[in-house]
């Protein structure tokens, strides 16, 4: 058992007179035995297994979402209704599953509104956050503001939701609208901010403090305001990595469901009901109709409807579709980080 | 020679117990589960032998996986598809659920006529001092296109006419409740247990003339209901494990269930809409 500690190993007299970093290189970390190779043996298949275990996870999720949402358009077995077309189901704003109109670009809309609008209020409140943590706080302040950002990661998102639910709807729609309640996108999206805010205040921070300080000393021994210093050299040169932060926002703000669902009103006609509601002004009406998303359309329906229907199926291709939006911000994310290096 | 006589009665003793214990699975709606595991325990205390699992999934799961063969019994709020019904799977009505017409405490109305709560959920009425309350617009909470309840709602409410599409949305009975309560102006329906639970904060609305309770029901008066379903799989299921499901069924609807357990748990027995039975 002794010998799985490098601390002894290193301690231990070696060859004499060598520089340090060589004689690391040298000095066996383990020694040599039979069941040591073996185990060493061992572990390397262990770590295979879980990443293959992880890959295939992903790919074998990757695959069922493909096959349930392609059986919405091809025949398969197991399909008890008639296929839709790409058309009727990607390029139309109808939704009425009963009358077999499957339009489900209300949602693709929905999601991108109150993501759009979280990102809004969220990116520059995080960033200029990260600021604050990084270059004007005081050490004590820096150390508990990111515990406290660490922490409100941490609260789950149904937290949030009830939140909402009881306390702000309410209250929004005691104050602006008459007692009717305060359903939609406005509401949906001040909550998904509150929720990514501390992700992006997090890496904001870590960007700020990665710039070397000269910058900043740079800046302000040629008398520039602090602000001028903020807004014209640190900014900028944090910008990859604020991009990058942001777009992790925006990406845990798209699969969001359980918060969306309880304060959005999942509304799939809420394109036809803004245009009908003429007795608010049109931002009132944006921010306040009832409206639904892709994971709350999936949370309301998808355990309600039956394997092999078509609504079922399509269900499946919006999930399909959230996926591979969340992938391509992932890769997003991988190119800013490039480009940050490059 | 000890050990080994131990280790074949051990293993003796491990094949006979499979052969002799029949395992029932029950899967479905989370509203009906907890009666029928009550159901189970009950039974599986005077059939030893007989072992009933039951977990939840939601009705269409239960109906999923009775119609593929994954569990014995699929327990459902809902009617199979007629997709789900051409693969031969078994209809119990096993109790019903009533549910009731609900609304904000502030619209000071108690009761609609059927006419009346229809004009509110097809969008003709929008204000709650057209039919008597206070004036405050009528917020329309209804449950997703999918819903089982709605579907009641849409048959025995609106008349099969299409509901306005000026509503909220919630699947969730709670989430509904919490809604109803903070939302002046709110009106939805919900499974009468949970009237009781928000009790003070939402008000039940009689329909008809009668109250969401044993007494409409039971008097036929009050409609709004549906039932409780258990479907079983002959196609699917070893006949061994079908017969216990099906006696175990039967113990469900046995009068003595049905007017104790049953009544207990917020539902109502089968037997009092016996007479319904042709027009559901």
């Amino acid at each position: 058992m002794d010998d799985l500690l490098p601390a002894t190993t290193l301690d231990a007299p070696g060859p004499p007179a060598q520089a340090g970093p060589a004689r690391l290189r040298t000095a066996p970390l383990f020694r040599h035995s039979r069941l040591n190779r073996l185990a060493d043996r061992g572990t390397r298949f262990v770590l295979l297994a879980c990443t293959l275990l992880v890959v295939g996870l992903i790919g074998g999720i990757l695959y069922f979402l493909a096959i349930r949402g392609a059986a919405a358009f091809i025949p398969m077995a197991g399909n008890t209704d008639k296929v839709a077309t790409f058309r009727q189901v990607f390029l139309s704003t109808n939704w009425d599953p009963g009358d077999g109109h499957f339009g489900i670009l209300p949602f693709v809309a929905g999601t991108f509104a109150v993501t759009g609008l979280a990102l809004l209020i969220a990116a520059p409140t995080g960033v200029l956050a990260g600021v604050f943590i990084a270059k004007v706080a005081p050490p004590w302040m820096r150390t508990l503001m990111r515990q406290v950002m660490d922490l409100l990661v941490g609260i789950p998102s149904v937290v949030y939701g009830i939140f909402g639910l009881t306390v702000i709807l309410p209250l929004v729609g005691h104050a602006w609208l008459a007692d009717a309640p305060a359903a939609g996108f406005g509401v949906s999206a001040a909550i998904l901010a509150v929720m990514i805010v501390p992700t992006i205040v997090s890496l904001a921070t870590d960007a700020f403090e990665s710039l070397p300080a000269s910058l900043d000393e740079g800046s302000q021994a040629l008398g520039s305001t602090r602000w001028q210093s903020i807004w014209r050299v640190l900014i900028p040169a944090a910008r990859p990595r604020l991009l990058t932060a942001c777009v992790l926002g925006l990406g845990r703000a798209i699969g969001e469901a359980m918060a969306v669902q309880m304060v959005i009103g999942n509304n799939p006609q809420w394109i036809l009901l803004m245009r009908q509601a003429t007795d608010q002004t049109p931002v009132l009406r944006f921010l306040f109709t009832p409206a639904a998303t892709l994971t709350t359309e999936l949370v309301q329906e998808l355990p309600n409807t039956a394997a092999g229907s078509t609504w079922n199926n399509v269900l499946f291709a919006m999930g399909l579709l959230l996926y591979l939006i969340t992938m391509l911000l992932i890769l997003a994310t991988r190119r800013l980080g490039r480009q940050e290096h490059a | 020679m000890k050990i080994r006589t131990l280790a074949l009665a051990a293993l003796a003793a491990l094949a006979l117990v499979p052969a002799s214990a029949q395992t029932v699975t029950v899967m479905g709606s989370t509203a009906l589960g907890p009666l029928v595991k009550q159901a189970a325990e009950n039974y599986m205390k005077s059939h030893p032998g007989v072992q009933i699992a039951v977990s939840g999934g939601g009705s269409m799961t239960g109906l999923n996986q009775v119609v593929s063969g994954g569990c014995t019994i699929g327990i459902s709020d809902v009617f199979a598809t007629p997709a789900q019904d051409r693969t031969g799977i078994v209809n119990h009505n096993l109790v019903i659920e009533p549910f009731t017409l609900i609304a904000n405490p502030r619209v000071g109305v108690s009761s609609l006529t059927p006419q009346q709560a229809e004009d509110i959920w097809t969008g003709k009425i929008n204000n709650w001092n057209q039919v008597g309350g206070a004036n405050l617009r009528i917020i329309r909470i209804n449950r997703p296109t999918s819903s089982g309840t709605r579907a009641v709602l849409q048959h025995t409410v609106a008349h099969d006419k299409p509901f306005s599409d000026n509503q909220l949305i919630q699947d969730a009975s709670g989430t509904v409740a919490k809604m109803v309560a903070s939302t002046p102006g709110a009106i939805s329906f919900i499974e009468l247990e949970f009237l009781d639970l928000y009790k003070g904060r939402i008000r039940g609305i009689a329909y008809n003339g009668a109250v969401c309770d044993k007494q409409g029901v039971g008097s036929g008066k009050y409609t709004l209901i549906s039932f409780g379903h258990a479907y079983t799989n002959p196609g699917k299921t070893n006949p061994a494990a079908l017969r216990v499901a099906n006696d175990f069924l039967n113990y469900m609807l046995s009068p003595q269930f049905q007017s104790t357990v049953v009544l207990k748990a917020g539902y109502m027995p089968v037997s009092y809409v016996e007479h319904l039975k042709a027009r559901l």
